[in-house]
């Protein structure tokens, strides 16, 4: 039986495919982990780097990409210790003391003239600590490319409709349309969009399970950061 | 130990008691040996109804109200039947005959084995 | 292009909700949350009742597997567990209508209804330690009381609890003897600021940070709260000589009235003789 086909049946979702991050790197794929861990962190560290050291968008897009081809090409994974901290926790420490030794360094070149803080546009608007901007965009990002991965298998499964209708409904940024509405609109039974919506928000959940799973230790962190991501 | 017994113990002891607090009359220490009988043959009946009324009902104020209105109607009838004197001494037999009613009915409420099956309760 | 914050957040909570496609159960609404998941209520279509739907990580499906065991009627009965589509496990257990024990205490109880709660408690912990079970995580939160005055300890313990700090033994590894400092805890909760000393002690009897001085069971523990209802004294405290007299006093207060009103006759009628 073709399991994606199956709506509403029991099991269908995803089997984990994906390596936890420290099998990957312990099975010698540490480029793949690398892949994993960069495609879900850069906009949030190039956003802590941003507000956190107050850096211009130039500034914190070079910084953010050293962090990325240095401070990651050492034994970064092999030093993380899940005991201590989550990776996302062990990777934001990471940045801010590469970041931070890195302005120091252009400061000390500086000395003698003003040094100028470019002003940050969306620090005037959020009360929120570099942290919480970090796990903020941590999530965005997770989401993000959960999303990409649906609409990635969507395609490639034929699946287009049930696609149309969740980004329709769910992903609406003003008011949601009724079930009616997207019934009449794609020319489908309301209980087709219940079941639709109801296949497409499971896939998503697993979506991101699995992106997670490529960026966390283990089965226990990865509950732990399941139980931080769902509300 | 059974109720009824209980009673009969309590009886004894309280009404002897009872009995002996005449000595306090100098008139009546003559009679102390005779009163003192008196006063445990009246504690034993009470004693042995307030145990057996405590095997059938279990029930603290019951006990106490049927011992105190026992107590009063035994010490009437010493009261009446006897002159001190030359005349009955209802008050100073009745009122602590009511009292050491009371306490009988209480204890044997609160000591001994239960009766057997038939209990009640008002 | 970015997701806004709004739909951000729509997406973590739809992706939270659990998937009941397959299952009997129609979600109604979310009603607490844990450390180990986060429990709806919903209704069951083929019996047709409401039921509380506990959702866990599906790696501690072995929770629904140990509560199911115990049946005690101070424990909330599992109906049924099962894994949802989306892999999670669940188990469908009684809805109970009442209050969680911290709302409940804020009613003001008497003493004697703060004791029954806990003596329930206490038998369903006893009970629950018969069969090897361990609660791990008793607090105020975890204990309903129904509204006819039922009591149900709720969210049995799984490996991965930790414990809530002032209720968890402050030993590493939590056994049954751990579940005796928070219900000794427990017990310290339930009593009103004015402490009584018996009570009090017999909850520091049980919070001892030596777990070898505690109760040896939740039993033991029953019974000094029974002999401190009965005005016998506790094993837990060495009281002073006037807290014995005046628990005397207490314990046998008609019997001291009546003799009292032996003496007070007594002596009345002493006086009126010679008048």
């Amino acid at each position: 039986m073709d399991r994606d086909t199956a709506i509403g049946g029991p099991h269908d979702h995803f089997p984990s495919t994906r390596l936890s991050l420290l099998e990957a790197v312990s099975t010698g794929l540490p480029n793949e982990a690398l892949e994993h861990v960069i495609a879900l962190y850069w906009k949030p560290v190039y956003r802590f780097i941003r507000f956190k050291f107050r850096k211009d968008n130039e500034d914190a897009k070079d910084l953010t990409q050293s962090f990325f081809t240095s401070a990651l090409q050492r034994d970064f994974f092999t030093r993380f210790d899940p005991a201590k901290a989550s990776f996302r926790t062990y990777l934001r420490m990471a940045v801010e003391r590469f970041a931070a030794s890195r302005h120091a360094a252009q400061n000390r070149q500086k000395r003698g003239g003003d040094v100028q803080f470019e002003p940050i546009e969306d620090q005037a608007v959020t009360t929120e600590s570099p942290e919480q901007v970090f796990e903020r965009e941590w999530q965005r990002q997770l989401f993000a490319l959960a999303l990409d991965d649906l609409r990635a298998h969507c395609e490639a499964s034929g699946k287009q409709l049930q696609l149309r209708i969740f980004e329709a409904y769910d992903l609406a940024a003003a008011e949601r349309p009724s079930y009616a509405d997207l019934a009449a609109q794609h020319g489908v039974a309301a209980t087709s969009v219940t079941n639709y919506l109801a296949w497409a928000r499971r896939t998503l959940r697993d979506l991101v399970t699995e992106r997670l799973r490529g960026v966390t230790s283990g089965e226990r962190e990865l509950r732990q950061e399941m139980r931080r991501v769902w509300t | 130990m059974n109720k009824i017994l209980v009673g009969l113990l309590l009886g004894l002891i309280l009404g002897a008691i009872d009995g002996a607090t005449a000595w306090f009359y100098p008139e009546a220490h003559s009679m102390i040996a005779g009163i003192m009988v008196g006063s445990s043959i009246k504690g034993m009946v009470v004693g042995l109804l307030c145990g057996w009324f405590a095997r059938k009902v279990q029930s603290t104020k019951w006990g106490i109200a049927v011992g105190a209105a026992l107590g009063l109607l035994f010490a009437f009838l010493v009261a009446a039947t006897d002159t001190v004197n030359g005349k009955h001494a209802y008050l100073e037999i009745m009122l602590p005959g009511f009292v050491v009613g009371a306490i009988i009915g209480f204890l044997t409420q609160r000591m001994g084995t239960p009766g057997p099956a038939t209990r009640g309760t008002l | 292009m970015d997701l806004s914050d709004s739909v951000l957040d729509h997406l973590r909570h739809i992706a939270a909700l659990p998937d009941l496609t397959g299952t009997r159960y129609d979600l109604e609404a979310e009603i607490g949350r844990g450390g180990m998941g986060v429990v709806y209520s919903a209704r069951d279509r083929q019996l047709d009742r409401r039921v509380a739907l506990k959702i866990l990580d599906a790696a501690l499906a072995g929770e629904a597997r140990l509560i199911a065991r115990l049946e005690h009627p101070a424990i909330v009965p599992i109906y049924e567990t099962g894994t949802l589509p989306d892999g999670r496990a669940f188990y469908a257990m009684k809805l109970v209508a009442g209050a969680r024990l911290d709302h409940y205490l804020a009613r003001s109880p008497s003493m004697a209804e703060r004791l029954r709660v806990v003596r329930r408690i206490g038998e369903a912990l006893a009970y629950a330690h018969t069969t090897g079970a361990i609660h791990r995580d008793l607090k105020p939160q975890n204990v309903m009381v129904g509204e006819f005055g039922e009591v149900y300890v709720m969210d049995w313990g799984v490996d991965a609890v930790a414990g809530t700090p002032g209720f968890r033994a402050p030993e590493t590894l939590l056994d049954q003897s751990s579940d005796i400092y928070s219900l000794g805890a427990l017990l310290r909760f339930v009593l009103p600021a004015a402490r009584l000393p018996a009570l009090a002690a017999i909850a520091a009897k049980a919070m001892n940070a030596e777990p070898a001085a505690r109760y040896p069971d939740a039993t033991a523990l029953l019974a000094d709260i029974e002999r401190f209802q009965e005005g016998l004294a506790v094993e837990a405290w060495s009281e002073p000589r006037w807290h014995q007299l005046r628990r005397f006093a207490s314990r046998n207060a008609v019997l001291l009235w009546l003799l009292a009103a032996y003496a007070g006759v007594k002596f009345l009628l002493f006086f009126l003789w010679y008048l």
